[in-house]
């Protein structure tokens, strides 16, 4: 009985069911490409200080430091018509989507996460999309959004910083060297600055709404333009910073 | 084909003046070569701006300066060539009052009566520094029209940056996707706002330093997001 139900199918059923599977895999292959997801996965090796450039167009970059002197980059991509080619010269990998996309339209959002050693310099930006770098001690720690997405730099040791964006919060944790730069600049967002309590820099704050918060940081020997504007000292002044924000509050806070 | 050849080309083939084999060569490689590419753009970027913008002139930064000066050196030349004239013939004062024929266009009679009127005010402001015995008022006064011309003239060169990478990204702007075109729509805007309100500051109090710095600032973050954008 049951050899006679799968002997004696008929040729209309048989032609019914192949119909069926070609319409089933049309179908999928059809699907396929719009929720086409591509990850990637490399490792390169570097010495203790190694730099590393990342040039985004949307999507979020995460930054952390490992404890293994090479470089591992992993990104989701979302377009099956991105592409993503790391170039490593010497000891700087670089990786640039808007070189390797040109002519390509829209390549929608690639995410990118990159563990590096922990002395590496960090220069990444993305034309919009959230920045995120932490447990960095080097000379380089640039986060540049060139629209909207909030900056995260956590733990951070180095003796140049900048932080700009549009839209979007700018927090940073960490130390100012001696000698060192730091730049924060926000259009529409907040920027928020945890430091030491023993920190020396001379400090150039501006914010036209007059949202400005020294907290432990004030002293006597800060000049004020009309509460929009702090130049001033703290300690000995060995690192300069520099805190611009249009509409949005500056916040020093002490850790 | 290499770069410099394919540079050297770029130019014919925004013309359109290159035959079908090399311009199929030209573009294989523009295709390669991304440096070579952004080249081509930025060519046609500049091309296109200044056919759209043909016969318009801007107008100088000063136009009474310029025709001051304009004068001063018409009136030099004059003077030498009267000179030399009276070297050779030596007529009466009357006879060369009578005899001089003015015909001034209707700029340097502008240009004259503005004079006037600076050497009046210039006579008045120092008689009445000699009266009141203020000093440095003509000195600030000089101060504040040089900061405000500066000003003006910084805010003219900026815009100038600012439409020509305008240009640019509206160029490649149908290219994106909506999304994008409204990330960057909300951004301009923010900085617009930014810029909008040290501009109303500063017409209300030309001399706001403050107001200058964050203008500055915020023409240079417009320009640094059109040209982020540009490449898009």
């Amino acid at each position: 009985m049951r050899t006679r139900l799968f002997t004696r199918r008929t040729p209309a059923r048989g032609s019914v069911l192949a119909i069926g599977a070609i319409l089933t895999l049309i179908s999928l292959s059809a699907v396929a490409p719009a929720s086409a997801q591509q990850k990637i996965s490399k490792r390169y090796p570097g010495g203790k200080n190694v730099r590393v450039e990342l040039k985004n167009i949307s999507g979020t970059i995460v930054v952390e430091s490992w404890n293994k002197n090479e470089i591992r980059l992993s990104a989701i991509i979302e377009s099956k018509n991105a592409n993503v080619t790391p170039r490593q010269v010497n000891d700087c990998l670089m990786v640039d989507v808007m070189s390797d996309n040109r002519g390509r339209g829209d390549v929608g959002e690639i995410n990118f996460k990159l563990q590096v050693p922990v002395n590496s310099s960090v220069d990444v930006e993305t034309r919009r999309g959230n920045i995120n770098i932490s447990n960095i001690r080097s000379d380089l720690v640039r986060a540049h959004v060139s629209s909207e997405g909030d900056i995260e730099l956590t733990n951070i040791s180095a003796t140049q910083v900048v932080a700009h964006n549009v839209i979007g919060n700018i927090f940073f944790d960490g130390e100012f060297s001696g000698g060192g730069t730091y730049e924060f600049k926000s259009n529409k967002g907040d920027i928020t600055i945890r430091i030491p309590g023993n920190s020396a820099f001379r400090l150039v704050a501006a914010s036209p709404t007059r949202q400005i918060k020294l907290n432990d940081f004030w002293n006597n020997g800060f000049k004020t333009q009309d509460g929009r504007k702090y130049v001033g000292d703290v300690g000995d002044g060995r690192s300069s910073v520099s805190v611009t924000n249009f509409s949005g509050q500056i916040t020093f806070l002490r850790k | 084909m290499n770069c410099d050849q394919c540079q050297e080309l770029i130019q014919d083939l925004i013309d359109g003046s290159l035959s079908q084999r090399d311009e199929f060569t030209l573009n294989t490689h523009l295709q390669d070569c991304m440096d070579c590419e952004s080249v081509r753009q930025d060519l046609t970027s500049i091309l296109s701006y200044c056919q759209m913008h043909r016969g318009e002139y801007e107008a100088p930064p000063n136009t009474q300066a310029l025709w001051l000066r304009i004068r001063n050196v018409v009136e030099a030349e004059n003077g030498a060539r009267a000179a030399a004239f009276a070297k050779t013939r030596q007529p009466s004062f009357l006879s060369r009052l009578m005899g001089h024929t003015w015909e001034l266009s209707l700029p340097q009679l502008a240009a004259s009566a503005v004079a006037i009127v600076l050497v009046v005010s210039l006579a008045t402001v120092v008689g009445l520094r000699r009266l009141s015995g203020t000093e440095g008022v003509s000195a600030t006064a000089e101060t504040q029209i040089k900061g405000a011309y500066n000003v003006n003239e910084r805010l003219w060169q900026r815009q100038q940056a600012i439409n020509y990478w305008n240009q640019r990204v509206e160029l490649n702007k149908t290219r994106w996707s909506s999304n994008m075109r409204d990330t960057f729509d909300r951004n301009m805007k923010v900085i617009d706002d930014a810029v909008a309100n040290s501009l109303n500051e500063l017409n209300r109090d030309p001399h706001n330093e403050f107001a200058e710095q964050m203008l500055n600032a915020a023409m240079n973050d417009k320009i640094d997001l059109l040209k982020d954008f540009s490449d898009l």
